[in-house]
């Protein structure tokens, strides 16, 4: 037993090592091709981290980081509260979900991004519009999971708590929200990938600050370096964002085999 | 009768908007009247340049689109059956999912030009992720017994992964391609905005530049209704071709 388990995990060093090299040789050919000569507009990964450690050094990367997160975190929190909320209504109650899951599954295939100009003129072209338009979008992917995760719970566990005098709260809090929150928490995955990526497409479209801003900006004056810092950035956030959610998931839905 | 609630939803926003725009409170810039959206929309279909713009957005999500399929039902298939090819793409694949892509376009407008292929481009990296994942997932997990049987009874490779993996996972292809779909749409709305001189995004943003509500709202329909059509016509495509098992959620 102990054997086997001390060459698993060999394997797995192995494992790793293999996809550090991969990592590796892939870099050193990028580095290789940009000496022998690739356009003024694709930066080697040596000058992209050159450049970023320099930006990380100034405060102006942070001011930006700021201002785009401060867009895509309300967002998230509003479009994924209303969709969780929204979306456990229409999976316990028959009503809400003949009026609303029809309108709500029919404009899902919507992009709801063209809804940014309407936004525009209703709310100005500040962060207000932005962070509703983020909102919007995040609140799709969260309905539809918690709608389904709470026409998932098992019907056993209902009766077992009706049985054992539990009122319509308490089945509703203490049954059908913890039998949905993996699936609510599967979506909110996918929702804050949405967020980001629709913050930066409000901030390339219009804004006077945030990643998005910065890159068209970087863009028209032909600042590469400053083009792969912002792209560096929001991949970075994107990634630690991701990972950041799913360590929350793991703890607060440790009793769940595939949340992990 | 299903129909009926949300119909009665939908006519009574409607009737809220009309309301709100006749009702001089706001602006028609702000609350254009209905009729003024209807006879917008009107022009799409009479104005062959407006429905140029139709075309060319279509054209370039689909297209996008279409060599994302192709690349991603190859992808993930050989994942799904390779080991080795496996442990080389999916740590690049599930690495560098959760980054927005989108950010690589001002990249791509430099390599690829202004025009639509730096669009077509874009949709291909966005529609590439959900297809290689889920086909992966699919050619994955095909019955083991299945295999086994096919290769005991003398199938040859080809015969195994024409007759036996490509059926197992076509659920899951179209599973992939119904996330990529919508996803090609949005790109390709989001890069005529930003950069573009033709195409619906353009055209919304054209219109909101010179004070055409109406018009960016009749845009707005149409982008619409052209996501809900094309959704609606692979699901259709889906339940022909995978006619032994009904699509039972209606996402996943």
């Amino acid at each position: 037993m102990a054997a086997s388990h001390r060459l698993a995990g060999v394997g797995l060093g192995v494992h790793r090592l293999a996809k550090a090299v991969a990592l590796l040789f892939a870099l050193v050919v990028w580095q290789l091709a940009r000496a022998a000569g690739l356009p003024d507009y694709i930066l080697g990964p040596i000058e992209i981290a050159q450049h970023f450690t320099g930006a990380l050094a100034s405060q102006e990367l942070y001011a930006h980081i700021g201002a785009s997160l401060a867009r895509a975190l309300p967002g998230f929190a509003l479009g994924t509260l209303a969709g969780i909320a929204l979306g456990l209504t229409a999976g316990v109650s028959r009503g809400v979900d003949q009026t609303v899951r029809p309108l709500i599954f029919l404009s899902y295939p919507v992009p709801k991004i063209v809804l940014l100009p309407l936004f525009m003129l209703w709310f100005g072209i500040g962060d207000v519009s932005k962070i509703l338009i983020i909102a919007l979008a995040c609140f799709y992917p969260t309905f539809i999971n918690a709608y389904y995760g709470a026409k998932a719970t098992p019907t056993i566990l209902v009766w077992s708590g009706l049985n054992m005098g539990a009122g319509r709260w308490r089945i509703f809090f203490n049954v059908v929200v913890p039998s949905a929150a993996p699936l609510i928490f599967a979506g909110m995955r996918v929702s804050l990938a949405l967020s980001f990526i629709v913050m930066f497409a409000t901030e390339m479209i219009n804004a006077r600050s945030g990643l998005g801003h910065l890159i068209r900006d970087a863009e028209n004056s032909l600042r590469f370096d400053l083009m792969y810092v912002s792209l560096l950035s929001i991949a970075i956030l994107g990634y630690l964002g991701d990972r950041l959610l799913r360590f929350a998931g793991g703890r607060l839905l440790s009793w769940h085999a595939e949340a992990a | 009768m299903s129909w009926l609630r949300p119909l009665a939803l939908v006519g009574a926003l409607a009737l809220a908007w009309e309301l709100a725009a006749r009702s001089g409170l706001w602006s028609l810039l702000i609350f254009p009247s209905l009729t003024s959206i209807a006879r917008e929309l009107g022009q799409f279909v009479v104005r062959p340049e407006r429905l140029m713009e139709a075309w060319i957005s279509l054209y370039r999500a689909l297209g996008g689109f279409a060599l994302a399929a192709v690349a991603g039902v190859l992808l993930g298939v050989l994942m799904g059956r390779s080991r080795l090819i496996a442990g080389l793409l999916d740590p690049l694949f599930s690495g560098t999912y959760a980054v927005p892509k989108i950010a690589l376009f001002p990249i791509f407008i430099f390599v690829f030009g202004i025009g639509s292929l730096s669009k077509v481009a874009l949709v291909f990296l966005e529609c590439l992720y959900p297809i290689v994942i889920m086909t992966y997932h699919g050619a994955r997990d095909v019955n083991r017994v299945l295999l086994w049987s096919g290769r005991n009874m003398g199938a040859s490779r080809a015969q195994v992964m024409r007759r036996i993996v490509l059926p197992a996972t076509a659920p899951y292809i179209f599973a992939g391609f119904r996330v990529a779909l919508p996803v090609a749409l949005i790109v390709v709305v989001i890069t005529e905005m930003v950069s573009s001189a033709d195409g619906l995004g353009y055209a919304a943003i054209y219109a909101l530049a010179s004070l055409k509500t109406d018009r960016m709202l009749a845009v707005v329909i149409v982008i619409a209704a052209l996501g809900l059509a094309l959704d609606q016509a692979l699901v259709a495509l889906r339940n022909r071709l995978i006619y032994w098992e009904t699509l039972e959620t209606y996402y996943v």
